[in-house]
């Protein structure tokens, strides 16, 4: 299994698109950063509270994991490396288990990396400022941004192992994200069933890295997606075991 | 060695493969032709793994793809669909693959060197032509060094040049022992190429079959050339054989050239020709998937 994980790594450094998904991560990790030092009110300023709003802002990364986990697959497809990839390894799942392995990997890194920006730019602002970066009660909410980046990936990797089409799967996923799952909520909200929108993917993983303080308790937040993240994957593995690739 | 039993496979409404069974024998290069969707690819495909037959099994060294150990070590394979990113190198490609299957990754500079593309190998796959696209499938079926190879429409984009370098890159790679199966519709090309053919039209099997059988369908008939040819007509006329005029001043004859040379020789006409006729594939070809030669009933 390893040498498949080795071999996703690879298939991430080869092309140019890294240098992509780089460059936006760190770019919108430091003008959020930026946003929210530069906005600060003094009183704010040193507190814990202001540190932990801070890191928030390295949060960019569960999107660029989302995102890179749903390409992660669904370029096989786009480009029909699928045929070679599957000629490999012809046991399918382990394909699938390999690339949620990656996303996982590659979550890891793109929140340190947001992480590290974030500090890089807050830091040494808030020391010209005369203040400083709080540290206290921030290690909990930085892991679990990298906790929740690392699982964003995964349930990407489990969407595109559903639905193969790379435009279809990114368009479909994020408006689903941004827009689907607020509207489903209020939908359920008019039945009095509102509660059931917080089981939902997105609005679970914010109750979990703390971007969202209303919703499921934190741990609860992270189960829900964790189970999320399973069930797309085995969703994904009954789809991809049985279809014809031509 | 490989082998198709009663493979099957219907997509929608088209029925692809029909009842298929034949076999590809090692040390030997089986040419594997039919009209364009007369299910070749359909069949590869299932062969290897990728698409599932509805009915029927094929199997690779006495076992279906995906139950191989190492089947990068066992079979390579080139499809017709170009399976490399184009924002990735040859070369990364394939260490990609190299990668996954465990292989040493001095393999991707030999098999680069052997297809000939070393020096392509660090340019990225977009800028390849079609028989660069082609060298670089080549390349990853042989990754593993596998005893059988299975190869779809791979002369398609080579010049002339390269098939010539394909024929006999196959021929040696036959020569070691290897199973190796090649669809083609470049008749002319393949009746060089192959021992055997396997014909298929409409998903079902039409003729299986060695090149000498092949030759030998259009067996008992010659063609001579003769300056006395209405004299020649006659004396085989007189003998109960038929001549037919070819447009070149030769005549077709349907006797065996022996039959026709003791008659000459009897009779004292001068022969400047005379040859057995052999059927060519295509000719074998054509009859064989001819539109009204379609099965009744189907």
């Amino acid at each position: 299994m390893s040498r498949l994980v080795v071999a996703e790594w690879m298939k991430l450094r080869t092309t140019r698109a890294w240098i992509g998904y780089l460059a936006t991560l760190v770019g919108l990790a430091a003008i959020a950063a930026a946003g929210t030092v530069g906005s600060a009110e003094d009183f704010r300023l040193g507190t814990s509270e202001l540190s932990r709003e801070i890191l928030s802002a390295a949060s960019f990364s569960t999107v660029l994991a989302f995102v890179l986990g749903i390409v992660a697959m669904t370029t096989e497809w786009r480009h029909g490396t699928v045929t070679r990839t599957f000629l490999v390894t012809p046991r399918r799942g382990r394909v699938l288990v390999a690339k949620e392995l990656f996303a996982l990997g590659v979550g890891l890194l793109l929140a340190v990396l947001a992480l590290l920006v974030v500090l890089a730019v807050a830091v040494p602002w808030l020391e010209i400022d005369g203040s400083s970066f709080e540290t206290s009660g921030t290690a909990g909410r930085a892991l679990r941004i990298v906790a929740a980046t690392m699982l964003w990936g995964a349930l990407g990797v489990g969407i595109g192992a559903i639905v193969h089409g790379q435009t279809p799967a990114l368009v479909g996923a994020i408006l689903w994200i941004l827009l689907g799952e607020a509207l489903l909520t209020a939908a359920l909200g008019l039945v009095d069933a509102g509660d059931v929108g917080d089981y939902l993917p997105g609005r679970a993983l914010s109750a979990f890295d703390g971007s969202d303080a209303g919703g499921l308790p934190m741990w609860a937040g992270g189960a829900v997606a964790v189970t999320w993240v399973v069930a797309l994957g085995v969703l994904g593995h009954l789809r991809m075991a049985r279809e014809d690739v031509t | 060695m490989i082998e198709v039993r009663s493979l099957t496979k219907r997509f929608g409404s088209t029925l692809a493969v029909d009842d298929l069974s034949f076999t590809a024998q090692p040390g030997a290069i089986t040419g594997f032709l039919g009209p364009n969707g007369a299910g070749k690819s359909t069949t590869l495909r299932a062969i290897l793994g990728l698409v599932r037959a509805d009915r029927g099994e094929t199997a690779i060294l006495g076992l279906p793809y995906a139950r191989l150990t190492d089947p990068v070590r066992r079979v390579g394979a080139v499809l017709e669909t170009f399976d490399a990113h184009p924002g990735r190198s040859g070369r990364n490609h394939l260490r990609v693959l190299a990668a996954a299957a465990a292989l040493p990754p001095s393999r991707v500079a030999e098999v680069l060197e052997l297809v000939e593309l070393t020096g392509a190998g660090r340019r990225r796959a977009k800028g390849y032509s079609l028989g660069m696209r082609q060298r670089l499938g080549l390349a990853a079926a042989l990754l593993g060094d596998p005893e059988v190879l299975v190869l779809d429409e791979p002369a398609n984009g080579l010049d002339p040049q390269g098939i010539r370098w394909l024929r006999d890159f196959l021929r040696s790679l036959a020569a070691e022992g290897r199973t190796i199966l090649v669809s083609s519709h470049v008749l002319a090309e393949v009746a060089q190429t192959v021992d055997r053919v396997v014909i298929i039209h409409r998903g079902r099997l039409v003729r299986e079959a060695t090149m000498l059988e092949v030759e030998a369908m259009a067996a008992g008939a010659a063609r001579v050339r003769s300056p006395e040819a209405e004299r020649l007509t006659g004396v085989l006329a007189a003998a109960g054989l038929s001549a037919r005029p070819l447009g070149d001043g030769g005549l077709a004859v349907d006797a065996p050239p022996e039959r026709i040379g003791e008659l000459a020789a009897a009779n004292g006409v001068v022969l400047h020709e005379l040859t057995a006729e052999r059927a060519t594939l295509e000719e074998v070809f054509l009859s064989l998937t001819a539109p009204e030669g379609g099965e009744p009933g189907a």
